[in-house]
């Protein structure tokens, strides 16, 4: 009963402890949510743009790599799930979510690019520059196509809104916003917003956002922390608000114009809602309802689904909010969603060197873990003998971030890929040194790689492109054998790719598509088979020892077993399947990460995800609804029938959190990386005071 | 004879006792010049002094050659002459340096240039670019600035050009420098724009411990702030420190 305690007694590498130079957190700058597919598109700071799936339980599917020239500060959909983005280096990019590349960058001509919209129809998409123009391009089938200038502004132009007819346009500025006619691209009205709430203020009063309503009415938040409602028709302010000690900075308004969010740099999200002035009467009013404070820094994003605000913003978390009102079935699903760690794994191990290999958007680290002498109890944390020791800091040259990265088991090769570059670097040990040598010429189809993996016994090196291809390098003392390429299968890319091999060196698996999960003969390099296809995207994917089990996380928490050699689910995949999970087990809002073996105890499976390693032990019981899915060990002076009565299969702990990473270096010996939600704050740009009576 | 009255302060009183008696009085009165402080110019003196001399050694001996005007006006000629011969030799020197440094500026800017080829494919390929993507011009006053200019000179639309196999297999593309700084700049400008609405002065932030600290402070149990240690402070004393450790006691 005791199999997990062995585990987890012996020495904790912890992070933390050691100094390392961590780099900022990046935070979010634009969201972007088409209610077509249900998807959020959420830009950062580094440019990275990340596609968020909201109805896979809110999984990141598919991710842009950032690059350091791009300053995205715009991003929206258009008609056919297409999607583009503006930013500071004056240019227009669209993004191809089923090759995962951005197809084409287009300079806008108009210096900075501040602002975006795309219009009603969808087929017109509308930027607002540094130098005060609006520009309006033409969305053709494959491009966009430069249309014409409306009249120019004095200064940047740093919102926009389309009237939902097409025909006017609100572009908010500095002190003003104006109002444009959209057939002669001339400014109809100029209205000049005061710069601080009936006062006087030196600082310029910035809109950072406006919003065009149906019936001619223009909001819009600024720097001096108001919201204002302006008709459009006579140029004249309606309404003020003023909501803030600090700057209003985003806007959505709901398709149904009765509700939008406002965020605000106290890291505040402000509901306002559309409500007749008596219960019996027609006439209505916005109203501010709810204040919501689940942000500790400026919230420069949000946007404004069916039935959930979302808002993101520098401190990195991207926090949705189901409205109770507007929620149909209240259950787990109407719960508060706060994303805060990454949904993929960024962290690789060698287990035989016990090095971990940490991937950041520039740079590389290697770490050698500590070791320790000492033993002890269940829970006990032991003193290292040898401290973790960092080995390499690799940093990559060029402004593109890094997409993935891995190193081999025996800790002899490091591979990493940028958009336009693959490196692969074979590591030398003697003694205490280390020393890195390149390997030259790495093929072209190799680059833009989603994954990357190293067979168990570090001959073979397996890269899936962002094309859909798998490839198989032969790795040999220096140099390297391009062995095979598998050409993309059948079916719509739906997340990452995804890699596993056996152990033994003889299957290779993969996923990402929406035909399922490929299994690869490596031996006779052809398709073996394809387990079904489920609606949710894999999360994690591994191939157990010995029996060639394949095991599949999803992003809706179901675990799946596929044995390879018998090309069907095992028993005890058929089992759960059929009694289901625990119902606390699926509602944990993080994904599945990561998936480990026993080399020995081929009934046992480690995984973990942000919160939380369970071990499971498929010689135990499965627990049902009833059960308490999380039983911590109970304490040894408790009889031996209690402990056999309340053990099941998934045996959980919380111990380490938030976990980044977990695995099992050997049989005694597991490896936590965690990443303390306090070292991220502290890394965070500074927010705005608040003042609270008693300090 | 004009007798001019010497400028006594630069000539010492020796010099003129040399001359001879007629100095003599004219010595009393350099001296007496001397005394009151005659303000002189000195460099106006010393010559005319010695003319005076020489004019007075030569009055006295013999009369002036005679010359008769026909060889004056000849060797007059002759003088204009070799002056207009030494001018033109010199100027066609000159003609002659300014063309070979003109040459060997040509020469290195051809070197530094691209192969001819090269350059005329490239403007080949920006003008036929232009009037595909004519929407992609932003005035009309641009493009007809595009269709006047020179073949290979600056033109913007040419900047960014994809040239398909200008090389061997190669495509690359060319760029104009000029363009990238001011693109620089002008991103570098709007990044200052927004750290300094958000985080400029005016604003009102705090660091990131004050504002974790703040929980901390309103408890009954007051607690330390968040980051209570500081460690950054004194950075340079550790390292020096280590660096001494790790030099007395090398592992």
């Amino acid at each position: 009963a005791s199999t997990s305690g062995a585990e987890h007694a012996s020495a904790r590498a912890r992070g933390a402890a050691v100094e390392r130079d961590e780099p900022p957190a990046i935070g979010i700058r634009c969201v972007a949510y088409n209610n077509q597919s249900n998807r959020l598109a959420v830009s950062r700071t580094d440019g990275t743009v990340e596609i968020y799936n909201l109805s896979a339980n809110y999984f990141q599917e598919k991710f842009f790599p950032g690059h350091e020239s791009r300053a995205t500060e715009a991003l929206c959909w258009a008609k056919g799930q297409r999607l583009f983005s503006g930013g500071l280096n004056g240019e227009i990019i669209e993004y191809d979510l089923q090759a995962l590349n951005i197809k084409y960058a287009m300079d806008a001509f108009g210096g900075p690019i501040w602002s975006m919209a795309v219009s009603p129809c969808g087929s017109q998409l509308l930027v607002g520059c540094e130098d005060g123009s609006v520009k309006l391009f033409q969305i053709t089938p494959d491009k966009i196509q430069f249309e014409r200038n409306f009249d120019r502004q004095k200064s940047r132009i740093l919102s926009l809104s389309w009237h939902p007819s097409g025909t006017h346009i609100a572009a908010g500025s500095i002190d003003y916003i104006s109002v444009f006619d959209v057939k002669s691209g001339s400014a109809v009205h100029k209205m000049l917003v005061d710069r601080q709430y009936m006062g006087v203020s030196k600082r310029k009063c910035i809109i950072w956002g406006v919003a065009f309503l149906s019936d001619g009415t223009v909001i819009s938040v600024d720097s001096a922390g108001k919201v204002q409602f302006w008709d459009s028709a006579t140029g004249t302010l309606v309404k003020n608000h003023l909501i803030a000690n600090a700057d209003v900075q985003s806007i959505a308004v709901s398709d149904q114009e009765d509700s939008f969010v406002v965020g605000t740099a106290e890291g505040t999200v402000f509901h306002f809602q559309l409500v007749s002035v008596t219960s019996n009467s027609s006439e209505k009013q916005w109203v501010r309802t709810k204040p919501f404070q689940h942000h500790t820094h400026d919230v420069r994003a949000v946007a404004h689904s069916p039935t959930a605000l979302i808002s993101g913003g520098t401190d990195t978390h991207l926090v949705i909010r189901p409205l109770m009102e507007k929620v149909e079935v209240k259950n787990y699903d109407a719960a508060l969603r706060k994303i805060t760690f990454p949904h993929r794994r960024l962290i690789s191990c060698s287990k035989k060197r016990h090095l971990l290999l940490f991937q950041f958007a520039h740079h590389l680290e290697l770490w050698r873990l500590g070791s320790t002498v000492a033993t002890g109890k269940n829970g006990d944390t032991l003193p290292l003998s040898k401290d973790a020791d960092h080995l390499l800091h690799l940093k990559t040259k060029g402004p593109e971030n890094i997409i993935c990265s891995c190193i081999s088991p025996c800790g002899s090769w490091i591979a990493y890929s940028t958009t336009s570059r693959f490196f692969l670097y074979r590591l030398n040990y003697e003694h205490d040194n280390i020393s890195l040598q390149r390997v030259s010429k790495m093929p072209a189809f190799l680059r833009s790689a989603l994954q990357i993996l190293f067979s168990e016994d570090s001959t073979k090196l397996f890269v899936a492109s962002n094309q859909g291809s798998l490839h198989i390098i032969r790795l040999l003392e220096g140099s390297f054998k391009h062995l095979h390429t598998f050409q993309p299968q059948s079916g719509t890319v739906e997340s990452m790719c995804l890699l596993a091999v056996s152990p033994d060196g003889n299957w290779l698996a993969a996923s990402g598509t929406s035909a399922g999960v490929h299994v690869y003969n490596i031996k006779h390099l052809k398709l073996h088979c394809t387990v079904p296809a489920y609606n949710f995207p894999v999360t994690a994917l591994a191939i157990a020892p010995s029996t060639n089990n394949l095991v599949i996380a999803h992003s809706d928490q179901q675990v799946f077993e596929y044995s390879i050699p018998d090309k069907q689910y095992t028993e005890w995949s058929r089992t759960i399947q059929k009694q289901g999970f625990h119902y606390l087990w699926l509602q944990r809002d993080t994904p599945i990460t990561h998936i480990s073996f026993h080399p020995k105890r081929p009934m046992h499976i480690l995984l973990h995800d942000a919160y939380m390693f369970c071990i499971i032990d498929k010689s135990l019981p499965l627990p049902n609804d009833k059960t308490l899915l999380y039983n911590p060990l109970p304490p040894t002076n408790e009889s031996d029938v209690i402990r056999r009565r309340t053990a099941h299969a998934f045996k959980i702990s919380k111990i380490y959190k938030p976990l980044l990473f977990m695995d099992l270096l050997d049989e005694r010996t597991l490896v936590a990386v965690e990443r303390p939600l306090d070292d991220i704050i502290a890394q965070l740009p500074p927010p705005i005071k608040k003042k609270k009576f008693g300090t | 004879m004009v007798q001019l009255r010497p400028r006594a302060s630069r000539v010492p009183p020796s010099a003129m006792v040399d001359e001879g008696q007629p100095a003599s009085e004219e010595e009393e009165e350099a001296e007496h010049g001397l005394l009151l402080g005659q303000p002189s110019s000195g460099a106006a003196a010393e010559p005319l002094e010695e003319d005076d001399e020489e004019g007075d050694d030569e009055f006295d001996d013999e009369a002036p050659e005679e010359l008769t005007f026909a060889s004056a006006q000849a060797e007059a000629r002759e003088e204009e002459r070799r002056v207009r011969e030494s001018v033109r030799r010199d100027k066609t020197l000159l003609k002659e340096k300014r063309k070979r440094r003109e040459e060997l500026f040509i020469e290195q800017k051809k070197r530094k240039l691209l192969p001819d080829n090269i350059l005329e494919k490239l403007t080949a390929a920006g003008q036929t670019n232009i009037k595909k993507s004519s929407g992609k011009l932003k005035e009309a006053n641009l493009q007809k600035e595009n269709e006047d200019c020179d073949k290979g000179s600056d033109s913007k639309k040419a900047k960014v050009q994809k040239v398909q196999s200008v090389g061997q297999n190669k495509s690359y593309l060319a760029l104009r420098l000029k363009d990238q700084d001011l693109r620089d700049s002008r991103q570098q400008a709007a990044k200052a724009f927004i750290q300094n609405s958000l985080y400029g002065p005016g604003t009102n932030r705090t660091t990131v411990n004050k504002f974790l600290s703040l929980e901390n402070k309103r408890l009954p149990v007051k607690k330390a702030a968040a980051q209570f240690l500081n460690n950054a402070w004194g950075t340079q004393k550790k390292q020096n420190a280590k660096r001494y450790k790790r030099d007395l006691f090398p592992s």
